[in-house]
């Protein structure tokens, strides 16, 4: 009976643990989850020159708890440490020796260590990764050194540039108590704050195989890779949890109108924002293409009318951002600061109704849209880390790192009414976040005699 | 023994990479075609280099920047509409030394996406509007630009280095606006797009058969001869003696001071280039160089030291750029400056000589990505009239140096005395 209550759980763990090949996968895609909860992802392709190796670890800036501001970033350093037998340099060495790249980067939803390097220096990547998941050496040394470090990168980041100064407060202040209010790069008083036991406590919780998914991209054997990552990775401990889920953007309740002042040039920008739904949301195909058309085409069509047809603004875009929980598409203008807010707001309203006509979406535009965004897929044939990031993008974001490979058929069941109907529901029928930002030092001549210029067909 | 085998198992797998071959052919007499071709996905990239820059006198004189840049701007947008519709993405821009008009698509646009290419480059209705607003935008550009740190602190630094009129100075200088008069950046245009010495570039899913006939008729006839001042006339770099040992420079606001410790670079067809690979490498190349170590590893005093050279085949600034919070100034200037006084004396040893031997050659694997990369590798190596595989040639006489001649190029080249410390502070 002993040997049979052992026997079902290797069963129960050689069933987990198989490698899968996904149905709409490319040949060469392995999958597997490893009995310690590990997921890894294998793409093999001969044709590219470069190993990408990337550790998704889904914590990001937004899932820090009050005693653990700023961590994730502070971790996104930390991890380049060393352990008890890999000392400090051996990551980047390790790289260098072989002419790749290893870097991290830290965002509001997760931690990605990404490696790049020629398939001779790929051996030795699983080991140094699985090594670094468990046996990071946390010191008061490396905690003091990294907390200097990454003060001077806020500094560079949040401080001393005038629109990194303006973004980081409009974040903060358009997202109030929402967990994506805080830039990942984290604050100062925050990094001041961290304390090594807490570090330990981040460390235990979050950089554990259970809160991770390592994906390989590149010229390598899928079988053996697969090997190897079981080999390295497969004895880890069975442990770590992913963070508790943040709130959806698209259901936060945010502030009508903020009004913002910096050291910008003598413009007045004025902006219109909307937050859109995750990108597992059944709407994210449509919404896709809806960005594509009004955020990335030559003839953006909220310029065109702003700008070109009505001349009512200098300059004037489409910005977009996603996240995990969420997106914001934002239409802005740039006048000379002679105008009223009051009227640069009535010129954004009159393009957003303008836009309502849709004047700027029929079948053929549609289809455009669609060639456009299967030329970006495409694009990811050439290059292993950018594959590497769709993989562990899908998966973690949209929840199956299937939709990695099926992107286009998806893309290509959206009609126009699908896109008329995201558009009506995430713009034209919602109500706008308006910010204002005015500069803080207007020449006198423009204070004075500023309002003649449209007079004279200036905008 | 070990980092030799590294580099030589580097250079041989290279080698036995599939790379895309990259095919020439004569277009007509003022053009050559090239081809990276390569099937793995079904898209064209199209570049088209014409043969005189921003550098360049003659299009300075004829505001020819310009012209190049709005000739996609009709007054109605249809140019831009057709590049919507057939999904392709077209850039104009003008750098140092060429004109260039790149076009990506799918390949089954190919033939629509080059005959939009045709009429961007017959366009002679170009949009007034425009050209008032991308005044408006250039003043606005140009005040936001003199707030920014990283681009003040280069400013200064071309300033030490060339004269008022030499063109490396030209893109940290207030932009000249562009003229209203639509019939001179028209004629301005077209002489330009006209000068022989023009190269066509496609790579991605066609052959050369296909490629030769995409390329047929797709630029208006060549000129016989180019006028004489399309050369960049680049002047005398100013000597150090003559160059201050110490600049300040300020700006409100800031929260760090910035470093900026240069000279003027060696060109690429200088024989010390390929030393200077390794020796930069091993002075601000990486997260474990001599910089990196000594002002973040070690003391934490900032997030970002580096080596750059803004040079081509000729000289441009060389700098070593830091930053640190204002009152870690002086501690972070000194420590700058012990750096490189005890790199210009010390050298570097046999295992920073072999790390960068591996890395100059492995790198080689990033530009061999994708064929549009690779295309771009050629077409800058055609442009400053260097041969194919020039790069890849350096990178390879770099890691076969003894460090007995990297060390002799470190003593001549990294002398603190050469260099220039520019500071920019807090006003």
């Amino acid at each position: 009976m002993a040997r049979f209550r052992t026997f079902v759980p290797i069963l129960l763990f050689s069933f987990l643990a198989s490698a899968r090949a996904l149905s709409g996968a490319p040949p060469g895609y392995l999958t597997e989850t490893l009995s310690n909860g590990l997921e890894v992802s294998i793409l093999a392709d001969p044709t590219m020159p470069v190993v990408a190796t990337q550790v998704w670890y889904h914590v990001g800036s937004a899932n820090e708890e009050p005693k653990t501001r700023g961590f994730a970033h502070l971790f996104e350093h930390m991890m380049f440490g060393g352990t008890p037998t890999h000392p400090k340099r051996a990551v980047w060495d390790h790289h260098e020796a072989y002419g790749g790249d290893t870097n991290a980067y830290t965002s509001f939803d997760e931690t990605v260590y990404v490696s790049e390097i020629p398939p001779q220096g790929f051996d030795g990547v699983p080991e140094l990764e699985a090594d670094r998941m468990v046996n990071l050496s946390l010191t008061e040394e490396n905690l003091a050194n990294e907390k200097r470090i990454v003060t001077e990168e806020l500094r560079l980041s949040t401080e001393n540039d005038p629109m990194s100064r303006l973004l980081t407060d409009m974040l903060k202040r358009v997202l109030g108590e929402h967990p994506y209010a805080l830039s990942p790069v984290g604050t100062k008083e925050d990094i001041a704050a961290a304390t090594l036991e807490h570090a330990r406590e981040f460390y235990g919780r979050y950089y554990r195989p259970r809160n991770a998914h390592v994906v390989v991209v590149g010229p390598v054997d899928p079988e053996a890779t697969l090997a190897r990552l079981r080999a390295a990775f497969g004895p880890l401990p069975p442990d770590g949890e992913t963070p508790k889920d943040v709130p959806d953007l698209h259901a936060w309740d945010f502030p009508d109108r903020l009004r913002f002042e910096e050291d910008l040039p003598p413009a007045e920008i004025a902006t219109i924002g909307f937050p859109l739904p995750a990108p597992s949301h059944h709407d994210s195909p449509a919404v896709d293409l809806m960005l594509e058309i009004l955020a990335r085409s030559a003839i953006n069509p909220f310029e065109d009318d702003l700008v070109r047809r009505r001349h009512r603004a200098i300059y004037a875009g489409t910005d977009t951002y996603g996240a995990r929980r969420g997106g914001f598409i934002a239409f802005f203008s740039a006048n000379l600061p002679y105008r009223r807010e009051k009227t640069a707001f009535r010129h954004l309203e009159e393009s957003r109704a303008a836009l309502g006509r849709f004047e700027w979406l029929d079948e053929a535009r549609l289809s455009a849209a669609k060639r456009k965004l299967s030329q970006t897929e495409a694009w990811r044939r050439y290059y292993a880390s950018s594959m590497a990031d769709a993989i562990g993008r899908a998966a973690w974001w949209e929840g199956d790192e299937e939709r990695a490979f099926d992107r286009l058929e998806r893309l290509e069941a959206v009609a126009v009414e699908d896109v008329k109907s995201v558009f009506r529901r995430y713009i034209l029928d919602a109500t706008p976040v308006k910010l204002y930002v005015k500069p803080e030092h207007v020449p006198l001549y423009v204070r004075l005699f500023g309002w003649l210029y449209p007079l004279f067909g200036g905008r | 023994m070990r980092t030799a085998a590294v580099v030589l198992a580097l250079v041989l797998a290279l080698s036995a990479l599939p790379v895309c071959a990259l095919e020439e052919w004569t277009i007509d007499s003022g053009t050559a075609g090239l081809l990276v071709e390569d099937h793995r996905a079904p898209l064209l990239f199209v570049t088209i280099d014409f043969a005189a820059g921003s550098w360049s006198p003659w299009v300075e004189e004829h505001d020819a920047e310009a012209a190049f840049e709005i000739q996609m701007h009709d007054p109605n947008g249809e140019l831009r509409r057709r590049a919507d519709l057939l999904a392709a993405s077209v850039w104009l821009y003008v750098s140092d030394r060429s004109s260039t008009l790149s076009l990506a698509c799918r390949k089954e646009d190919a033939a629509q996406a080059l005959d939009l290419v045709r009429a961007i480059l017959a366009n002679s209705d170009f949009d007034r509007s425009e050209l008032k607003r991308r005044r408006q935008e250039s003043k606005l550009s140009w005040a936001a630009s003199l707030k920014e740190p990283q681009f003040v602190l280069q400013r200064a630094a071309v300033e030490t280095l060339f004269g008022e009129d030499d063109p490396r100075r030209r893109r940290y200088e207030e932009p000249k606006l562009p003229p209203a008069d639509v019939a001179r950046l028209v004629a301005a245009r077209d002489a330009l797009v006209r000068f022989p010495g023009r190269v066509v570039g496609f790579a991605g899913d066609l052959t050369l058969e296909e490629a030769s006939r995409l390329a047929d008729g797709l630029l208006p006839e060549a000129a016989r001869e180019a006028p004489p001042d399309i050369a960049p006339k680049l002047g005398p770099i100013a000597p150090a003696r003559s160059r201050p040992r110490e600049k300040s420079i300020r700006l409100p606001r800031l929260t760090q001071v910035y470093f900026g410790y240069g000279r003027d670079s060696i060109g690429w067809l200088d024989p010390r280039f390929p030393a200077s690979l390794v020796a930069d490498h091993a002075l601000g190349g990486h997260f474990n160089s001599r910089l990196m170590v000594a002002l973040r590893q070690e003391g934490g005093d900032t997030y970002g030291a580096y080596v750059r050279g803004f040079g081509d085949v000729d000289p441009g600034p060389y700098g070593i750029g830091s930053f640190t919070k204002n009152e870690n100034a002086a501690p972070m200037e000194a420590k700058l400056r012990d750096v490189l006084a005890s790199f210009h004396t010390g050298g570097i040893h046999e295992a920073e000589r072999a790390l960068a031997a591996g890395n100059v050659v492995g790198r080689r694997a990033f530009s061999r990505q994708s064929p549009s990369s690779i295309l771009a590798t050629a077409m800058a190596e055609r442009r400053h009239g260097l041969p194919y595989g020039f790069f890849d040639g350096q990178s390879e006489k770099a890691a076969s140096l003894s460090l007995e001649e990297v060390n002799a190029f470190i003593r001549e080249f990294y002398d603190p005395e050469l260099f220039t410390m520019l500071v920019l502070q807090a006003e």
